[in-house]
C-alpha cells in the first residue's frame, strides 16, 4: 500500500512515522500525540483529508501542526484548493521523494521542530 | 520514442476525466515508489545485481509519467 511504502522510505531516513488509515483516525492521533508534521492524504476514507484539515487547523491544540496535502489531483486549481483548507504545503503523486523531503524540511525548521515525527495519512 | 512525441510536432494536451486521470496517476505512485524503494532495500543489503532491473522499472514508469504530463489534461467541469 502506498502509506506503507511512503513510510518505509521516510523511516529509512530517520523519520519517526505514524499513520493514520482515515480521517476520524488521523485527527484523534494527532490530537494525542501532537506530531511534528502531517502528511495528509485527501482521499481519506470516513472524513476525507479535506475535512480533517479543516478540523485540525480549526482546533487550537492542532492548528500550529503543518500540513501538506498529497494527492494524485496534479491541478494548480487542487493546489489552490489544498491551501485554502488550510494545508501548508501540496504535493502530488507520484511522489519525488526528494520534493517531498525538501517540503517537509522547510516546514520542520520554520516551525523548529527537532524529533522529525511525521504522520502519514494514506 | 513513439510518433506522438517526435521533435517538432506539438499537438494540444488529450483532456480526460479528472478521475481517470487522477486513477491513473495513482498507480504509477506504486511502481515509482517500490522501485525506487526496492532500489535502496537491494542497494543497502549489498545485491547491487538487482538495482538496474529496478531502474528500468523505475525509467518506465517516470517516462510513462512524463507522457501523461506533457499531453493529458483534465476536461473543464
Amino acid at each position: 500500500m502506498n502509506r506503507d511504502m511512503l513510510s518505509r522510505r521516510l523511516q529509512r531516513r530517520g523519520y519517526e512515522v505514524m499513520i493514520a488509515v482515515d480521517g476520524q483516525l488521523g485527527i484523534d492521533m494527532a490530537q494525542s500525540e501532537l506530531p511534528d508534521l502531517i502528511l495528509m492524504d485527501m482521499s481519506l476514507p470516513v472524513i476525507d483529508g479535506w475535512e480533517a484539515t479543516r478540523t485540525l487547523k480549526a482546533t487550537e491544540k492542532t492548528k500550529s501542526i503543518p500540513i501538506i496535502a498529497l494527492t494524485a489531483h496534479a491541478m494548480s486549481t487542487d493546489r489552490d484548493k489544498a491551501i485554502e483548507a488550510g494545508c501548508d504545503d501540496y504535493d502530488t503523486k507520484p511522489i519525488e521523494l526528494s520534493r517531498l523531503l525538501g517540503k517537509m524540511e522547510a516546514l520542520l525548521e520554520s516551525g523548529g521542530a527537532n524529533t522529525s515525527q511525521i504522520r502519514v495519512n494514506s | 520514442m513513439s510518433a506522438s512525441t517526435k521533435p517538432g510536432t506539438q499537438s494540444a494536451p488529450i483532456a480526460l476525466p479528472r478521475d481517470l486521470l487522477h486513477d491513473l496517476r495513482t498507480p504509477l505512485n506504486h511502481i515509482l515508489g517500490y522501485s525506487e524503494l526496492l532500489m535502496e532495500q537491494m542497494s543497502a543489503a549489498g545485491h547491487e545485481e538487482y538495482v538496474p532491473h529496478l531502474e528500468k522499472i523505475r525509467k518506465a514508469g517516470h517516462d510513462l509519467l512524463d507522457l501523461m504530463n506533457n499531453n493529458l489534461t483534465t476536461e473543464a467541469e
